[in-house]
């Protein structure tokens, strides 16, 4: 089925674009990944530590008016990662650091609905300058930290775990 | 030049580079990933506050960020050293090396510039021209860092673990 898919996709005239049939394709995209993954660290990374105690000054609600911005850096690293997927995807769908590394993206958003399907986000949202978030926003916090160094750290692996480039 | 390849055949430069351990050249490259993810998000957070995005949010008690933006910054700064010296050659005759530690320079200048002109402001919620067109800049230093970053592997000499070619893939 993968195999199939890879095999149509790698077909495709965007494949032969993003894979060098148009210069400067992958480099350009590679630039934008960095600078999503800049945003989402950034934004996310806000708001976890505020959540962890940092910058306790910081009411919680007023800071997810930044989370437009976090959700935007994803969006282009959507884009960008599935362009460099189509460009060669049998360098990915084989590949162990490619795999571990949508599972920890898979993990940081169901963490991400556990927030807010459970409540959690409605008692956090009201949390004011100076005070402490509950216990269990904390550990959400910590997890999500955790859950995107390791999509950092993954995606790196990607050339060196695994089998890419 | 010679200096160059005794920097980069060194006992060090050649372990990071050459070395088949996954806490040689992968973990410090990991390491510079991770150091820019917050060094420049950090950043880009309080740029887009102060810019007018999330007003309610207060300016002031975000300065704390700044103890993780310099730790970033020193992360990034050993680690890049240490990817220099694994490939002094390649590097430093690139010429985009050069706008990236241009544009590194700016960015960090621009940085303690927010800081002391901006967080530094008794009336820190009114927020002046000036400091947005520090926060414009800063996007634009930190933006052109990361570009020419990524560039100096198709620029110039290609540099990196031996094997790794780091280049648009043919066909």
């Amino acid at each position: 089925m993968l195999q199939m898919f890879s095999v149509w996709l790698h077909g495709t005239t965007l494949s032969w674009a993003v894979a060098g049939g148009v210069p400067w394709i992958w480099p350009l995209c590679e630039t934008l990944h960095f600078m999503g993954l800049a945003l989402v660290v950034g934004i996310v990374g806000v708001f976890d530590l505020r959540m962890l105690g940092m910058a306790k000054g910081l009411p919680i609600g007023p800071l997810q008016r930044l989370m437009p911005w976090a959700i935007f850096g994803f969006t282009i690293n959507l884009v960008t990662g599935f362009l460099f997927f189509a460009g060669d995807p049998f360098q990915y769908i084989h590949n162990v650091a490619f795999a571990f590394k949508l599972i920890f993206i898979g993990l940081a958003g169901v963490n991400a609905i556990l927030f807010y399907v459970t409540g959690l986000y409605r008692r956090v949202d009201s949390v004011g300058a100076g005070h402490d978030v509950p216990l269990a926003a904390k550990v959400v916090a910590a997890t999500s930290l955790f859950l995107w160094i390791g999509v950092m750290y993954w995606g790196r692996m990607l050339p060196f775990i695994g089998n890419a480039f | 030049m010679s200096f160059l390849l005794s920097v980069e055949n060194s006992a060090f430069g050649t372990w990071v580079r050459e070395s088949k351990s996954l806490w040689a050249y992968p973990t410090i490259l990991f390491l510079h990933t991770v150091g820019l993810g917050f060094l420049v998000g950090l950043n880009a957070a309080i740029d887009l506050r102060i810019l007018g995005f999330a007003r309610k949010v207060p300016l002031a008690p975000m300065e704390s960020f700044y103890k993780i933006m310099w730790a970033a910054f020193w992360v990034n700064a050993l680690s890049g050293t240490a990817l220099l010296i694994a490939d002094a050659t390649t590097k430093l005759l690139n010429p985009v090396f050069y706008i990236k530690m241009s544009f590194v320079a700016l960015a960090v200048i621009n940085m303690v510039a927010i800081r002391r002109r901006v967080f530094g402001r008794p009336s820190l919620d009114d927020i002046a021209g000036f400091a947005r067109a520090l926060a414009i800049t800063s996007l634009i230093f930190w933006g052109g860092a990361i570009t020419a970053g990524r560039l100096m592997a198709y620029f110039g000499p290609v540099s990196g673990a031996p094997g790794l070619e780091n280049s648009i893939p043919s066909r």
